[in-house]
């Protein structure tokens, strides 16, 4: 009933040859379309028109259809040599950092940018086929490990990274050294799926990767559902600009994503799972695989998980680069070989997620809560938030601080503890001028707001929300039109095309950010963003186009006469 | 619960204060169109799939914080929906005006295609005449494109995915498919080559369902300055057995389309090349029109002849035949580029004429 364990994907081209023996490896395999694009990436350094017949035939999709599918990835190189052309992040963190002048630099080696990818408390990050480096202006290219969260900053209790900084923590004695699985055994041995749902609600547990569902009522739905089989979807795309908590996850604690996803399955009755990685974390995905080579060799993932009847197949499934497919519903259609647009919803992927069946999809810090949740008790983790929010948050925290990183905060922390006490107030000399939220989706919070607590209805009070937890600094040394101007172009070219408001929206709220186009009068100048943008947030087709006029919204509301004096310098 | 007697629902929504029943399935912006509500939509077309692109049909609905897309939004017990408000209607303005600044201009020749006008007209209708908005326009235009049936001015699109869909859905071709994304969008087929190199078998569904004319019918546009107002007449296509219903256009009494009929009862809005495309000869200058026979019989020169005297020749030649082989010798196959009434005079001239049912049609299917 089962399939095998996947081939590896990080190791898929280098044993198989010839077109169809890469087309054998993957067809009877779940979700085969991107594997087999990266199979043929791999061994040929990028996809030629023929490779593109031989998949279209061999998985038999139309290849009109595949052709325009490939064409929506970012990193899926067309050119003969494509796919060791560096990449260079150019994300807003990175920008700051000097990625312009390390784009020159790799200019003879064919460099271009990438959007932001997930590194931005460390130097710049560069991806050269599967190596992810990091680049530092006049310097050569390094290989450096991602960095660990910094220090506890004393007294907090952490649930996610309470032991990610523990020696060997990435290996499967590491992870067992400090309880790991034991939440797993504890769950298939002595808790009902039922059991473990209430346990998930009463914890308070909400979604991590930017909506905030609560996790329990998702389970629930999905364990409640007809349509067999069921499936759990971890999303560990983490492509929002200014978030790299994941990353950090991930590479330290691949066990806990591995536990959280099997406990998913015990609740919810599913019985394959799928990471969907992003194509930027290359050494995540090695990192991914040990840990899941690992886990099968001890009974934890595959048939009879210890000694129960749970079974749960574990595929990991890469990305091709789109910012769009961390939406679930791109996810899926991503997975599922098909053209990314997000889907209409209602149905919802509880009941028609992948191929239709009932599927929750999680963010990977969403499941790595979760084992802890199961160790410690819900009232333990419900405590761990300040006054009536339960819980805790990673925070990307980057750019103009004195420590970037990724912090554990209790939900509610006071945005200025985290700034000032955490992570040592701004640069020296310099002093804070706003803040992003949500990594950008959440617009900017310009500094006389910074007295605000990091939870959902005190920031959306201000219009934002908190999302996945990414927050990039800008001190009073940055022009925030300039910052703007790159946010509104980051989602102009994540951008599905789908739907009318967000495909034009954007492009269009761009060119009046950079002054390539538009009114030179500050009246009609804003009343254009403000139709644009309020017809955004209302109806476009899915989260992308209804958050992106945060950053115009924002910026107008905290930023007017930085606005005002470059349009009058424009005239 | 459904109510099996007339597939409506017992439950109730209320759609502009009115109260109605619905049938399971049904989605806001059918039940709308039951009540022949004006909403504005771009991407639709009845026959697809509902897709929510264009957002213009958004409606409002109680307890739902923005506003929902009609077409893609099941109608469901108790809801309460508003298709028309001042709030909705300045968004489609918006809409339109973002729609607009993307092309070069919305009035376009309704030649182009059967649904080219709907943007042109809505265009109009919220006042959406470029002057906001402004900034780059979207779409490269595919003038190299030699196929002598669809125009490629892919500068007029909208992205709306109509032509891909129903290239997909309906024709079953997978010929047309979306390259790029975000503004980038194109719409292209395999490897941005040409139609004829593609799946594409110039059906035409794509051009008559383009609501911007951006995909067009290029035998139709040489007819752009023939005068006359533009007229339809129904008719059957006459190349195969399946029946397709069309409409032939007409200025005066010169030919400029053929367009396929979207209540035709074979077709339902579908065609192929053949009754799309094919229509061109009727007015080709070559046609013969005076009869011609074979001076001095058999590999003689054509000349020109009489009625009388081309009649007379060819009844000679069956009775001869009749007379030689017998009546099963003569097998007669009508043209499928000959009108209805001549097909029948055909079949009537074997069965009648030589007693045997040995007639058929040249296309017949
Ligand atoms: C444009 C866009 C990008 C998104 N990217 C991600 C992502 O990279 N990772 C993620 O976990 N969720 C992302 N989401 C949210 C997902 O759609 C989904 O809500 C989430 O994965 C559900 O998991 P959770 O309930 O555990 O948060 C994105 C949403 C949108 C609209
Ligand atoms: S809002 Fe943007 S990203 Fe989302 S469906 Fe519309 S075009 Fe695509
Ligand atoms: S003419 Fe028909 S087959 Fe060709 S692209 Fe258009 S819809 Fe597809
Ligand atoms: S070519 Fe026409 S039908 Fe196709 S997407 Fe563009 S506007 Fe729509
Ligand atoms: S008709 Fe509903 S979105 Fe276009």
């Amino acid at each position: 009933m089962f399939e095998g364990p996947s081939p590896r994907l990080s190791e898929r081209a280098m044993t198989r040859t010839t077109d169809d023996e890469l087309i054998a490896c993957w067809r009877d395999e779940p979700a085969p379309l991107l594997p087999v694009l990266h199979a043929f990436h791999d061994r040929d350094g990028y996809l030629s028109d023929d490779a593109l017949r031989a998949v279209a035939h061999g998985l038999r999709i139309p290849l009109a259809d595949l052709y325009g599918t490939v064409t929506f990835y970012h990193h899926i190189a067309r050119i003969e040599g494509g796919k060791q052309r560096p990449r260079v992040c150019d994300g807003p963190v990175c920008k700051l950092n000097g990625c312009d002048a390390l784009l020159d630099q790799l200019a003879p080696e064919g460099a271009t940018a990438m959007p932001c990818a997930g590194r931005c408390d460390d130097p710049i990050p560069v991806l050269r086929g599967d190596e992810f480096l990091v680049g530092r202006v006049g310097a050569p290219l390094a290989a450096e490990g991602t960095p660990l969260p910094p220090p506890n900053p004393g007294g907090v209790t952490e649930c996610c990274f309470a032991h990610i900084r523990d020696a060997g923590r990435a290996s499967l004695a590491g992870y067992r050294a400090s309880g790991g699985y034991e939440a797993l055994a504890r769950a298939v041995q002595e808790l009902s799926p039922a059991e473990l749902l209430d346990l998930i609600d009463a914890s308070g547990l909400a979604g991590r990767g930017g909506a905030g569902f609560p996790t329990g009522r998702k389970w629930r739905a999905v364990a409640e559902a007809t349509g067999e089989p069921k499936t759990i979807v971890c999303n560990a795309d983490e492509g929002e600009p200014g978030c790299f908590k994941d990353r950090a996850l991930m590479d330290h604690d691949p066990h806990a994503v591995i536990e959280g996803m099997a406990l998913a399955a015990y609740a919810t009755g599913a019985t394959r799972g799928f990471v969907y990685l992003r194509y930027e974390y290359p050494h995540t995905l090695r990192i991914l695989e040990g840990a899941l080579e690992e886990a099968r060799a001890a009974n934890l993932i595959g048939p009879g998980i210890l000694g129960s009847d749970l079974h749960f197949e574990l595929y990991l499934r890469r990305g091709a680069g789109a910012y769009i497919c961390g939406e679930e519903t791109s996810l899926l259609n991503s997975l599922e070989g098909k053209h990314p647009f997000p889907r209409n919803r209602p149905p919802y992927p509880v009941t028609h997620g992948f191929e239709d069946k009932p599927t929750a999809v999680n963010n990977v810090e969403t499941l790595v809560s979760v084992p802890p949740i199961v160790r410690h008790g819900s009232d333990w983790y419900a405590a761990l938030g300040l006054g009536e929010h339960k819980g805790t948050k990673l925070i990307s925290l980057s750019g103009d601080v004195q420590r970037p990183g990724n912090y554990e905060i209790p939900i509610g922390l006071p945005l200025r503890t985290l700034l000032d006490e955490w992570a040592g107030g701004p640069r020296a000399g310099r002093s804070f001028q706003a803040v992003t939220m949500a990594g950008l989706s959440g617009g900017f919070i310009g500094s006389e707001d910074f007295d605000i607590t990091l939870d959902e209805p005190c920031l959306r009070a201000k219009q934002s929300f908190l999302g996945a937890g990414g927050v990039m600094v800008f001190d009073d040394s940055r022009d925030m039109l300039e910052v703007a101007r790159q946010a509104m172009s980051f989602f102009a070219h994540e951008s599905c095309g789908k739907c009318v408001p967000c495909r034009i929206g954007t492009q269009r709220l761009t060119e009046r950010l950079a002054g390539d186009a538009g009114p030179r009068d500050t009246e009609l100048w804003s009343a254009e963003v403000h139709d644009i943008g309020h017809t955004m947030m209302a109806v476009s087709a899915c989260g992308l186009g209804i958050a992106a006029p945060l950053v115009t919204e924002s910026l107008l509301r905290y930023f007017p006469e930085q606005v005002a004096a470059r349009l009058e310098q424009r005239t | 619960m459904s109510d099996d007697t007339n597939g409506y629902e017992l439950s109730l929504l209320e759609l502009d204060g009115e109260e109605l029943k619905f049938r399971a399935g049904e989605t806001l912006y059918e039940v709308a169109q039951r009540r022949n509500k004006d909403v504005p939509t771009l991407c639709y077309d009845p026959r697809l799939e509902a897709f929510g692109a264009c957002r213009l049909c958004v409606v409002e609905v109680d307890g739902i914080r923005n506003p929902v897309a009609s077409c893609t939004t099941k109608a469901q017990a108790g809801m309460v929906v508003r298709t028309k408000t001042e709030a909705l209607e300045k968004h489609r303005k918006t809409l339109m005006e973002l729609v607009v600044s993307e092309n070069p201009e919305a009035t376009i020749d309704p030649l182009r295609g059967m649904a080219s006008q709907e943007l042109g007209v809505l265009a109009e209708r919220y006042g959406a005449d470029g002057s906001r908005f402004q900034g780059k326009h979207s779409g490269s235009s595919r003038p190299d494109d030699p196929n002598p049936m669809i125009g490629r001015d892919y500068d007029h699109c909208i992205s709306c995915y109509r032509c891909v869909r129903v290239c997909a859905e309906q024709e079953g071709d997978y010929a047309i498919s979306i390259k790029n994304r975000g503004f980038g969008t194109q719409i292209t087929v395999e490897f941005d080559g040409f139609l004829s190199d593609s799946a594409c078998t110039f059906c035409g569904q794509c051009v008559q369902t383009c609501p911007t004319g951006a995909l067009n019918d290029l035998r139709a546009r040489k007819h752009e300055d023939t005068p006359g107002e533009l007229e339809a007449t129904r008719s059957i296509c006459p190349y195969c057995g399946v029946g397709c219903s069309v409409d032939i256009m007409t200025k005066e009494d010169t030919v400029v389309a053929v367009r396929p009929a979207m209540d035709g009862p074979a077709n339902e809005g579908a065609l192929c090349v053949k009754g799309q495309f094919g229509w061109e000869w009727i007015q080709n200058p070559e046609r013969l029109t005076k009869p011609l026979v074979r001076k001095g019989g058999k590999g003689g020169e054509l000349v020109e002849a009489t009625w009388e005297e081309a009649l007379e020749r060819a009844a000679q030649g069956f009775a001869q035949v009749r007379d030689t082989h017998g009546r099963h010798a003569v097998y007669a196959v009508a043209s499928g580029r000959a009108p209805h009434e001549s097909a029948y005079s055909v079949q009537k001239f074997i069965r009648a004429g030589f007693m045997s049912n040995l007639v058929d049609n040249c296309s017949r299917a």
